[in-house]
């Protein structure tokens, strides 16, 4: 006979009687069958120590997931928004206090204050290949960032301040300033709390996201506690099978 | 008494957001274990299993319940994989085995088994997991079904589109390969 199909169905213990009855007797007619059979039983108890790595599975559909929700990737914070943003905050303080840069023979310079003009003339500049940056180009770089950071950032925030004190030229009173520099702080202030937020939320998450696999390592040990339970029970009815059959033959 | 996969889908398919989530978190291991043994990688077997979820959420509408809750994730994911190994054009790789931590060995151990017992298990794990990539990949389908997710032969069939007898061969022939193949690797007799 030796029906591969059949030995394979015995083998998970799906076959109906008749069959079951029928391969039975063949295999105690058939070395070849029964020592396949055998080897094929210890194959299997070696696939069974076969698992996956332990990866933490948070997975969650979250309201408004028609798009595909952030993964477990995108949760990291956007550092790019936020090196973009210090660099915009500089680049606005930079304009607000008419900062000067040169860099000449006589090496860096940096000036600030809105007392004194800024030096304009080429002639002043020592090193014409390295040219100051003026306030007029601070201000249209910190446009330019402004204008970056609103495409990048996907949280509705409010430049309106900052842009305004970046394009609104260097010629202000000290107490403009002043009053610009406190709108900076407040505006920090309220970065500031939003990312704490954001911070809570991500750690409430976090928490979140490591009781439930806690929670699912426990319930996959429970499994793993009844499926070797279950094993030892095969175990002991295919003993209790053979020793039948011995004693069967033996008679 | 746990509410069924088919209470959950129902409720989810009335737009409750947290039987869905439900559903996730009761099959989202076997779902990944699913794709880590297709395909061997598991950063890549986490994206699979998200992705199946996304899938089966967008498409919850269109599930009438003909085949159980679990078989249509299980299709939904090996399409995924399929793809998936496709687009890269690759088998599956067994992953390098990683350094043997007696603390996580320690802690990973039963009350009964030992730490040399735990090393074994690794070891004969790490073997079966090369042996089952060098499988193609309907005889390794059908053994991580039939192993792993204990799906009936009859299930098998139906989720692999093909008639019963031919899960049986391929179990059969699967099986076969891998036991020689342990047998080289020097595992077969072991435990």
């Amino acid at each position: 006979m030796c029906d591969k199909e059949l030995l394979v169905g015995y083998l998970y213990d799906e076959i109906d009687y008749a069959e079951r009855r029928a391969l039975e007797s063949h295999l105690a007619a058939c070395t070849g069958c029964r020592d396949e059979l055998a080897a094929l039983r210890g194959t299997r108890r070696h696939l069974a120590a076969w698992a996956p790595p332990e990866s933490q599975l948070d997975f969650q559909i979250v309201s408004g997931a028609a798009k595909p929700a952030r993964t477990w990737r995108s949760y990291r914070s956007p550092v790019w928004a936020f090196a973009a943003a210090a660099v915009l905050v500089l680049a606005a303080a930079a304009a607000i206090a008419n900062v000067e840069v040169r860099y000449g023979t006589d090496g860096l310079m940096v000036r600030t204050g809105w007392a004194r003009p800024a030096p304009s003339a080429p002639s002043q500049v020592a090193d014409s290949a390295a040219p100051a940056i003026t306030p007029a180009e601070w201000s249209a770089t910190v446009a330019a960032l402004d204008r970056r950071l609103q495409e990048l950032e996907t949280s509705q925030s409010s430049p309106g301040a900052m842009t305004q004190i970046a394009a609104s030229g260097p010629r202000v009173s000290d107490a403009e300033v002043l009053r610009r520099v406190r709108e900076l702080l407040s505006e920090s202030e309220t970065r500031q709390n939003r990312e704490l937020a954001l911070r809570i939320r991500q750690l409430a998450t976090e928490f979140d996201a490591q009781r439930r696999v806690d929670l699912a390592t426990i319930q996959q040990g429970l499994q793993g506690a009844t499926a070797a339970e279950a094993a030892t029970h095969r175990q002991l009815w295919d003993l209790t099978q053979g020793l039948y059959r011995v004693s069967q033959q033996s008679k | 008494m746990a509410t069924t996969d088919e209470e959950l889908v129902a409720r989810s398919r009335g737009g409750d957001l947290d039987s869905f989530n439900q559903l996730v978190l009761r099959w989202e291991r076997p779902i990944y274990a699913l794709a880590y043994r297709v395909i061997g990688r598991e950063e890549e077997a986490r994206d699979v299993a998200q992705e199946t979820f996304l899938r089966a959420f967008r498409a919850l509408g269109g599930f009438k319940g003909q085949a159980k809750f679990s078989s249509w994730l299980y299709r939904i994911t090996l399409n995924l994989c399929r793809d998936w190994m496709r687009r890269e054009r690759r088998t599956p790789v067994a992953q390098a085995p990683e350094g043997i931590d007696i603390i996580d060995l320690a802690g990973a151990g039963e009350a009964v088994e030992s730490i040399e017992d735990v090393v074994s298990r690794r070891q004969v794990g790490r073997a079966v997991e090369r042996a089952m990539a060098l499988l193609p990949e309907e005889q390794r389908t059908a053994i991580i079904m039939k192993e792993y997710h204990g799906l009936t032969f009859q299930e098998i069939a139906d989720l692999l589109d093909c008639p019963l007898s031919t899960v049986k061969t391929r179990l059969y022939q699967g099986l076969s390969v891998l036991r020689k193949q342990l047998e080289h690797d020097g595992v077969e007799g072991r435990f």
